[in-house]
């Protein structure tokens, strides 16, 4: 079998429509927590967060780039520990990915097709997906390279035809209930940071997988950019009420726009963009965990998994959630949260721990006999 | 019984079949079939008796109308001597100079036991005028010699003939290519003639290091076909995929290079053509230029290139011809109407059938209007106008050219104004359709044009259905099918996906020349540089470069 190959910057395209898709389709600095107009203080708070995250993700994968988190881990930890630990991983590949789609399937059904089943919206997206993960990485990175204009384009479109309905007004006044709400809104979208665990399998596919941390630190800081802009574009146009009460605020907002007499109505533009952010997340998602699976299982080649995978997903994101409000619950911060703290921060500090314990020795050797060659 | 007949009869053809091969020359056995036939006459090498050749090549061949077969004595020792060559394959005026020659040979021909081998050389050495001259060993070799236009002299004591080449196959002139016309830029195109074709690229690239490599493809056709490259430039790797890829088929003929296209191709179930075909020289050179492989088949005036990506297809001659922003606004109308003539009729559906509030309520409200009293459904509608369409441009196709005149007007004017009338059609689904039409036409490449059409069927059952996610989900797709395939290893949708930006001076932007400094990176990796660069032309250049110069001799003291 030929390995496949990414490019660095194709992983920073991939990253950033990941981020920046959930977040803009939820927005979770304005519908969780209790921020309302200075979300957008909780979303620039969120960014260290998710950067320190990456750090610890990206970090441990850059000191085994030719293998994948399930591969370290067994090292690090032995072969049950290894194992348990990357069951924790598989199942916030499959679980994220069920709740995503389930998102933008809840968003179609109620924005735009209030009768199809929703199963019918799940498992369409989740075929594309599965195609694509077939195809491979490399397929995936490439599409993600040929969405990437079309993407940036409609968010941008979207949010600067925002611009003559904005009122300054929405986000005043600025911390008047002080940090505490700026930081319970900040909560979610830190630990929305755990969509960065693909970092542990893409990173030995990437052609310089040196500097995957900082294609990674640079995907954050882009999608970091793009929730701030659309939090504050957000909380301007609907007002901090509205906003926080919705639940796809963003759509909402570009509903609302109207650019002249001729141009309105450009949510579908925003819809078609969640549609190629959606697809990109679930393929990088499904293909993470088909390869995860197939290295836990010594199994040669993954895309046999795809299929059982696919369906067990679907079946996972129609059945995890009873209704959108269900979803919503998901998502606050007392829930989500501590669930992205056990599931995805707690086993990296594990291995990081294993790692230094392993590691330190060696590192120490390595930094004096640079410094010995160096003067000679 | 039936088992002890078959075998009885096998037995009898292997028994035939080693009869032949014994003798040689049973080839009036009607019960021989064609592979078997073949396999003979390629074994079969010439004698020494003049006659017994004639014989075998009459037999063989079955004596036919075309095959002239001139007999005669020459010299002292009054050798026997033949000259064939097939009607129709060569020119005349060099065929009565060799028979001129052959009369003439008479008078200084040696003498004696070796007369006739003697004599040929002799012709060869010093009396046939002919531009190419070689020997022929066997009936096999004969007979191709004679279908390539070379007349052939057989004498009485030698076992090998002479080909002579007095080929003129009569072919069309040169014209312009009439599926790809351009405003801008050179009218010639190519013909059937295979050295013609080769002659009018050689023409635009003068190196030395334009190679052809010629192969015979096809046991019964026999056609010649070429592998074109400029040494250096293309990738060794990939004319040697080439190569082997082309060598590799198998089979009895080749009528066009379309049966080539379908043998090389990577992935056979790709909608889109996966090797790019043209019947312009200064398309093929400039691929040439680019590092691609050009295979040129006799017989056709489409030659293919590979590998292809999908830009080629978008692109046309005239944009690097005309100057840098009308190449690039053609470009991008070119981009926009493409992207239409697939995607419209979908969208059209979809939004009226499932998401009217996207409309604006004016416009809405003229649309349902126009629909008022039409019985079918949207989908339907455009679907049936669509199929309507593609009726008649199959059908202007493929008309003799004295109807066809007759046929647009009765498709267009008739048959669409009077649909409108009686109810049936809409005018916003006739105004969507015909625009889907003309900018499907603005595809500068046929086969690729008729991909588009196939989709855009897919496009408007899936509109139809599933509205604009349906639409989506056909497009992710496509995108993620194109973006999967390569042609002969390298990715298909190049500078998009993979993204190369270097590569974006050629996409949608057509820049200045002088600022395609580099070859394509993908292809051209070899030498990415084309030219020198920063020739941007300026007031006071002269003296730039003269100084340059004047450093430049400095610095060698």
């Amino acid at each position: 079998m030929t390995t496949e190959k990414i490019h660095n910057r194709q992983l920073v395209f991939m990253l950033f429509m990941i981020r920046s898709t959930v977040t803009i389709a939820t927005l979770p600095v304005l519908t969780t927590g209790t921020a309302e107009q200075d979300a957008w203080l909780s979303a620039i708070v969120s960014l260290p967060a998710t950067l320190l995250t990456i750090l610890l993700i990206g970090g441990l994968a850059v000191k085994f780039p030719e293998e994948t988190v399930i591969e370290y881990s067994r090292k690090l930890l032995g072969k049950t520990g290894g194992t348990i630990i990357s069951f924790f991983f598989l199942w916030t590949f499959l679980y994220t990915a069920a709740t995503e789609v389930r998102i933008y399937a809840e968003l179609l059904n109620t924005g735009l097709f209030p009768l199809t089943p929703l199963i019918f919206l799940v498992s369409s997206m989740v075929l594309l997906a599965a195609v694509a993960a077939v195809l491979g990485i490399e397929t995936i990175a490439r599409t993600a390279d040929a969405l990437i204009f079309f993407y940036i384009f409609f968010i941008t479109a979207s949010l600067l035809g925002a611009v003559k309905a904005f009122d300054h007004i929405n986000l005043q006044p600025v911390l008047s209930r002080g940090f505490g709400p700026v930081f319970s809104s900040a909560l979610t979208p830190a630990a929305l940071g755990n969509q960065s665990l693909v970092l542990g399998i893409l990173v030995p596919t990437l052609t310089t997988p040196r500097k995957a941390v900082t294609s990674a630190v640079l995907a954050a800081l882009l999608s970091g950019t793009v929730l701030i802009l659309s939090s504050i574009t957000v909380v301007g146009v609907l007002g901090p009420k509205i906003g926080s009460s919705s639940i796809f605020p963003f759509f909402l907002m570009t509903r609302a726009i109207e650019i002249s007499r001729f141009i309105e109505r450009i949510e579908a533009l925003v819809v078609i963009a969640w549609g190629m952010g959606i697809f990109i997340n679930l393929a990088v998602f499904l293909y993470c965990g088909a390869r995860g699976v197939s290295q836990i299982a010594k199994i040669h080649d993954y895309r046999p998994l795809i299929g059982p995978m696919a369906v067990l997903w679907v079946i996972l994101s129609v059945h995890t959630y009873d209704d959108l409000l269900d979803l919503v619950k998901f998502f606050q911060p007392q829930i989500f949260f501590p669930y992205s703290m056990t599931t995805t921060i707690l086993p990296y500090l594990l291995l990081w721990a294993a790692y230094l314990i392993r590691h330190a020795g060696r590192g120490e050797k390595k930094y004096i006999k640079k410094r010995r060659i160096k003067p000679g | 019984m039936k088992w002890l007949n078959a075998l009885l009869g096998k037995k009898n053809r292997t028994v035939k079949k080693e009869l032949a091969e014994e003798n040689g020359e049973d080839f009036t056995d009607s019960s021989l079939d064609i592979s078997e036939r073949e396999a003979a006459a390629k074994s079969l090498s010439l004698t020494k008796s003049l006659r017994e050749n004639l014989k075998m090549i009459r037999e063989i061949t079955g004596a036919p109308g075309d095959l002239a077969i001139r007999e005669f004595k020459t010299g002292r020792e009054q050798v026997e001597i033949a000259l064939l060559h097939l009607e129709g394959f060569i020119d005349n005026k060099l065929f009565e100079n060799i028979l001129r020659m052959l009369g003439l040979g008479s008078f200084q021909a040696p003498v004696g036991k070796g007369a006739g081998p003697n004599l040929l050389q002799e012709f060869r050495r010093r009396l046939l005028q002919s531009a190419e001259i070689k020997e022929v060993k066997t009936v096999d070799d004969l007979w191709n010699a004679l279908t390539n236009g070379y007349s052939v002299i057989l004498c009485h004591g030698s076992a090998t003939g002479l080909a002579c080449d007095t080929g003129d196959f009569r072919y069309r002139n040169v014209e312009e290519p009439s599926a790809e016309t351009s405003i801008r830029g050179p009218r010639d195109g190519f013909i059937e003639s295979f050295y013609t074709n080769i002659a009018l690229i050689r023409k635009r690239i003068k190196t030395p290091n334009l190679w052809l490599e010629e192969l015979t493809l096809g046991s019964l056709s026999r056609t010649k076909v070429g592998i074109l490259y400029i040494k250096g430039l293309a990738s060794e790797e990939l004319v040697q995929e080439v190569r082997q890829r082309v060598s590799r088929i198998k089979t009895d003929a080749i009528l066009e290079s379309g049966y080539i296209e379908d043998f090389i191709e990577d992935n056979p179930f790709s909608v889109f053509p996966l090797t790019f075909q043209t019947e312009r020289p200064d398309r093929v050179a400039g691929c040439l230029l680019e590092g691609r492989v050009a295979i040129v088949t006799e017989n056709t005036p489409f030659v293919l290139v590979a590998p292809m990506d999908f830009p080629m297809l978008l692109q046309a001659p005239d944009d690097y011809y005309e100057t840098m922003h009308i190449g690039t606004f053609l470009r991008v109308v070119r981009y926009l109407a493409f992207g239409a003539s697939i995607l419209l009729p979908g969208i059209y559906v979809a939004v009226i059938t499932f998401h009217n509030e996207l409309l604006q309520a004016q416009l809405l409200l003229r649309i349902a209007a126009a629909k008022e009293g039409v019985p079918f459904p949207v989908v339907a509608e455009v679907f049936l106008m669509e199929l309507l369409f593609e009726l008649l441009r199959e059908a202007g196709l493929r008309l003799p050219r004295a109807i066809g005149p007759a046929i647009s007007i009765v498709g267009a004017l008739v048959l669409g104004d009077a649909a409108i009338r009686a109810g049936l059609v809409s005018p916003p689904v006739v105004i969507v359709v015909s625009l889907t039409a003309i900018a499907s036409f603005t595809v500068p490449n046929f086969s690729f044009g008729i991909a588009g059409r196939l989709l855009r069927f897919i496009f408007i059952l899936l509109g139809g259905a599933f509205g604009l996610f349906g639409v989506q989900f056909g497009a992710l797709l496509v995108l993620i099918y194109t973006s999967s395939i390569r042609s002969f290893g390298y990715p298909y949708l190049a500078p998009m996906s993979p993204l190369i930006l270097q590569s974006f001076k050629d996409l949608h932007l057509r820049i200045w020349r002088w600022r395609m400094d580099t070859r394509p990176l993908l292809l051209g990796g070899r030498e990415p540089l084309r030219q020198a660069r920063g020739q941007q032309p300026r007031p006071g250049i002269e003296e730039e470069e003269k100084e340059k110069a004047g450093k430049g001799r400095k610095n060698d003291h």
